[in-house]
């Protein structure tokens, strides 16, 4: 979504804040950083990209007085900037809202926003920082969403994120670094943190945003410089000059081709064994009623929201999370609950979500975290490591693995590498239906390519892959099938070519907008009769979300969660002219349609209400005037500026 | 792949660190041996390797404990109870029935500790420094709170038994070590025992046997607390119920010494057996030189921290990075 980002108010380009030059960094005796320059304006987002290892982060750091330069120049408000600490940093009004937040847990939302005034001399008073707290929440338009006395580890990650975003206003911040905010968001989440970013941006404040989404960058940001290898290839460039093959042209140095690899889609696909299926899987409070089932050498998608249930659902499967109720079966025979070691012996692997806390053991060397699957799946005194040494050496080449550093530690790599590795160790055990929890989280997008290939290659083997990905265009490249999940329920199940990112989002969007929408729908049918529909029209597709009958009367033939072509639905006259007012069938039905859109004008489907034959139709102003009143909540609590 | 490396998945058999320990001990012995004309001879030497058989058989278990992230203060007490109920039963049944009654003893007791960690998820550190406390107790109520001789003399055959003229106890010993390094190195349970320290979780989700390798080096260093003893009692010939006093402390000052870390998942069995070697030389040393038992802790603290501020201050730059 290129082009949401306004041009400067321009003519004349604002004075630069700060301009940091030929910065260099040396860790050791390796470059962290060489000559890398950037320039930040007030009025102005800049992006920072670069690959992972580029060295964004680190230059976000120095900036921010977390590390010091081992040379280079940096000008703030045109005079040299003498950072010694992060404390400096602050107070010359230097802010970073990081990716791992710098929270105390345990401390209220107030303390944490008002921590850094603890270093200064003189008294605090409770009363008056409550106060600015306030004001400094209602100027980013939260301020009835995030209560002061809460402790900070009851927040959900959005939430923590705003805090920091207090935290840095509350110290009078003139230029805010965001190191990958965005990672753990969930899509609405993200909206909600551009819509303060750019109130920011408005305020006069300098920012730069830190990402691997290029999506979010075209979205946000007003200039991009990019980093590769630790130096600056691209600076200050106008966002809306480039394209996404640009910025990953500067970021890579080569083109990358399609990243995605799909498998021709072939009728045989349908008959393949089942490989794993699962039905009515709970483990409460995250997981309700979670069902699906892959075929050998299918990609399966996890879709859905972060915290809709994904990852949990997948360890409940896997055996790490309890599981109170459902069945799980690996080609045909029930897995025991609870046992991650049965669940392996039987065939399945799991590349968990969080690297460095559930995949990597920080204290074994490479080979050994390659291993690790392999000791826990044989049996037997010894590590049972010569049975496996020749698939060991088959994949170390195949994945380009460093065979000669096969003894050091694993968290010297770069989290792409590390990735693999961790990947390769359960391809090393041969599993039947391998798990992927965000594979590429973290990962740069060289080595992405890698890893999609590397996937593909294991389905095409015959194995079955199910990835979670908070990614949809992730998802939707790689998987041929596509299961959401939302709130703990599994509430979709479509092939990914009858998919598309915003029909994805919308099927994923948490469970009460759903019950809003489907509330709606019963209420229509309640006072006019006939059958109430919500969905979407893809090309020439119909994607049914929510369907209500009215009562006593002959069914519409939808149902809630599939896919129709237009022609095979019972209204294709209606769907297929799109337009608002009273359509009549062939058959003499006669439909009413609407278009349901939120505050932006993006599209958020349709919603109509059909009668069969002979029965009247309410007035179409009646229902776009039911649906206005439908979305005029959400209006209430996102303010504009 | 042109040459693959047969051992890429096996750790180095001694890491950077054990010989910059092994070297501290090589100094020390070199600096006691100017000091003290007694230090460097034959007869001090297997004296050393003899005192070292106690503090050495408890280390191992105390490494295994460690290196699972865990803390086991109770082996001082433990060998007390355990010692007592050995004595108790030496005058009850045949030795080697009263040492397997002993040893399964503190084995017992480690297992009590290790289900309280693993299965109820208490801190190891207060479990164990309430089995302690209990143990201490009951070695005073047991015995009567009296030492208790009249041992069979059979039991010092375990001790002055020799072969190829190197006393049982201290072949014993090296056997332990070299034992414990193979199955710590080469075994499933072994690398298991080190997954568990360095990420559970993971090691969890890698299908590793996670609870019996959190509950089995209490397990562990309950028995060999108990197997100290019996080598102890055999060389003393008389159980009190004070035995074992502090033993915990010197063996947490052994293996931390040896370079593991107390979060568990870094460490190794030969840094432990040198820095049981360091402890027992400087005790050694500071007696042949007539230093006041007094000054000994002193002198021992401040090796301890000293050792450990080099190591740090020499792997300072590795660590920033």
């Amino acid at each position: 979504m290129p082009g949401t980002a306004q041009p400067m108010p321009d003519s004349t380009t604002p004075e630069p804040l700060l301009v940091a030059k030929d910065v260099t960094r040396i860790f050791g005796s390796a470059y962290a950083l060489k000559d890398a320059t950037i320039t930040l304006r007030r009025h102005e987002i800049c992006g920072l990209l670069g690959a992972n290892g580029a060295g964004k982060s680190t230059l976000s750091r120095i900036i921010c007085g977390h590390l010091p330069p081992s040379s280079g120049e940096i000008l703030f408000k045109g005079a040299p900037l003498a950072i010694g600490s992060a404390r400096d940093a602050l107070r010359s009004g230097i802010a970073l809202v990081a990716q791992e937040t710098s929270l105390a847990p345990d401390m209220s939302v107030l303390e944490n926003i008002f921590l850094p005034s603890y270093a200064m001399p003189g008294r605090l008073s409770f009363g008056q920082l409550r106060q600015k707290a306030q004001e400094i929440l209602s100027e980013l338009g939260h301020d009835h969403v995030l209560p002061l006395d809460m402790e900070v580890r009851r927040l959900s990650a959005a939430q923590r994120q705003l805090v920091e975003i207090a935290k840095a206003l509350a110290l009078n911040a003139e230029l805010v670094i965001f190191d990958e905010p965005t990672a753990s968001l969930s899509p609405t989440e993200v909206d909600r943190l551009f819509d303060i970013m750019t109130r920011l941006k408005d305020s006069g404040k300098a920012l730069a945003f830190v990402s691997h989404r290029l999506e979010e960058v075209f979205a946000i940001t007003d200039r991009v410089t990019i980093l590769r290898e630790g130096k600056t290839v691209a600076e200050s460039l106008p966002t809306m000059d480039l394209t996404q093959a640009d910025i990953i042209r500067h970021m890579v140095g080569r083109d990358i081709g399609n990243v995605y690899r799909k498998a021709p889609v072939t009728e045989a696909a349908n008959e393949r064994p089942v490989a794993l299926e699962v039905t009515g899987l709970s483990a409460p409070p995250a997981v309700r009623d979670v069902s699906f089932s892959v075929r050998r050498g299918e990609i399966l998608g996890l879709g859905g929201l972060v915290g809709a249930g994904r990852s949990e659902s997948a360890e409940a499967i896997f055996g790490l999370r309890h599981r109170s109720g459902g069945r799980v079966a690996i080609g045909g025979k029930e897995l025991p609950a609870n046992s991650p070691i049965a669940a392996i012996r039987a065939g399945l692997g799991m590349v968990a979500e969080d690297r460095r806390a559930q995949n990597i053991v920080p204290d074994m060397n490479v080979g050994e975290n390659l291993f690790l699957a392999q000791l826990g799946k044989h049996k037997g005194f010894g590590r049972g490591q010569s049975a496996r040494r020749k698939q060991a050496d088959e994949l170390v080449a195949r994945l380009g693995l460093p065979a000669d550093r096969m003894d050091a530690s694993l968290l010297h790599f770069s989290g792409g590498m590390q990735q693999k590795v961790i990947i390769a160790r359960w391809l090393l055990v041969e599993p039947e239906v391998l798990i992927l929890d965000e594979p590429t989280k973290g990962v740069d997008i060289g080595t992405r390519q890698a890893i999609y290939e590397l996937l593909r290659e294991v389905a095409d083997r015959g194995i079955a892959v199910v990835i979670i990905s908070s990614d949809f265009e992730e998802l939707l490249g790689v998987c041929e099938r596509v299961v959401v999940i939302s709130d703990g329920y599994t509430i979709a199940d479509l092939p990914a070519s009858r998919l598309s990112e915003e029909s994805l989002t919308l099927l994923a969007a948490p469970r009460s907008s759903a019950e809003r929408n489907l509330a709606f729908l019963r209420d229509l049918v309640a006072t006019h009769g006939g059958s109430a529909f919500w969905g979407l029209i893809d090309g020439d597709q119909f994607v049914s979300l929510a369907v209500a009958e009215g009562k006593g009367e002959a069914k519409l033939g939808l149902e809630a969660g599939h896919v129709y072509p237009l022609q095979e639905t019972p209204i294709p006259n209606a769907l297929g002219q799109r337009q608002a007012g009273a359509i009549h069938e062939e058959d003499g039905r006669s439909t009413l349609l609407a278009r349901l859109s939120n505050r932006r004008g993006h599209e958020l489907g349709w919603v109509g209400l059909s009668m069969p034959s002979g029965k009247k139709l309410p007035d179409p102003e009646a229902l776009t005037a039911r649906m206005a009143s439908l979305f005029e909540t959400t209006r209430d609590e996102e303010i504009d500026a | 792949m042109s040459s693959p490396n047969r051992s890429f998945a096996t750790p180095k058999f001694v890491s950077t660190l054990e010989f910059r320990m092994l070297g501290l001990a090589v100094v020390l012995a070199v600096i006691l041996s100017f000091v003290s004309p007694h230090f460097f001879t034959e007869r001090n030497l297997f004296n050393i390797l003899d005192q070292s058989v106690v503090l050495g058989i408890v280390a191992v278990g105390m490494t295994l404990v460690i290196l699972t992230g865990g803390i086991d203060l109770s082996v001082g007490s433990v060998a007390g109870l355990t010692g007592i109920v050995l004595a108790l039963m030496l005058k009850e049944f045949p030795i080697p029935v009263a040492i397997l009654i002993a040893v399964s003893c503190g084995a017992l007791i480690g297992l009590f500790s290790g289900v309280l960690i693993a299965v109820f998820g208490l801190a190891p550190f207060v479990v164990t420094l309430g089995v302690m406390a209990m143990g201490r107790s009951l070695s005073y109520i047991v015995s009567g709170q009296r030492s208790i001789s009249g041992l069979p003399m059979g039991l010092q055959d375990i001790v002055y038994t020799t072969v190829l003229g190197i006393p049982t106890n201290v072949i014993f010993l090296l056997a332990l070590y070299v034992a414990t390094w193979a199955w710590l190195t080469y075994s499933k349970g072994g690398r298991t025992i080190y997954a568990v320290g360095s990420n559970i979780e993971a090691a969890r989700a890698a299908g590793l046997n996670t609870l019996f390798y959190s509950i089995f080096p209490y397990v562990a260093s309950g028995a060999l607390a108990a197997t100290a003893m019996t080598f102890s009692l055999a060389q003393i010939m008389s159980a009190d119920p004070i035995g074992g006093n502090q033993l915990e402390l010197d063996a947490i000052a052994a293996v931390v010494i040896g370079g593991a870390s107390l979060y568990g998942g870094r460490g190794s069995i030969f840094g432990t057996l040198m820095g049981v070697l360091i402890m027992v030389m400087i005790r050694n040393g500071l007696n042949l030189l007539g230093v006041s038992p007094f000054w000994q802790g002193t002198a021992i603290g401040a090796i301890i921290i000293l050792a450990l501020l080099a190591e740090r201050l020499i792997t300072w730059k590795s660590r920033r990075l």
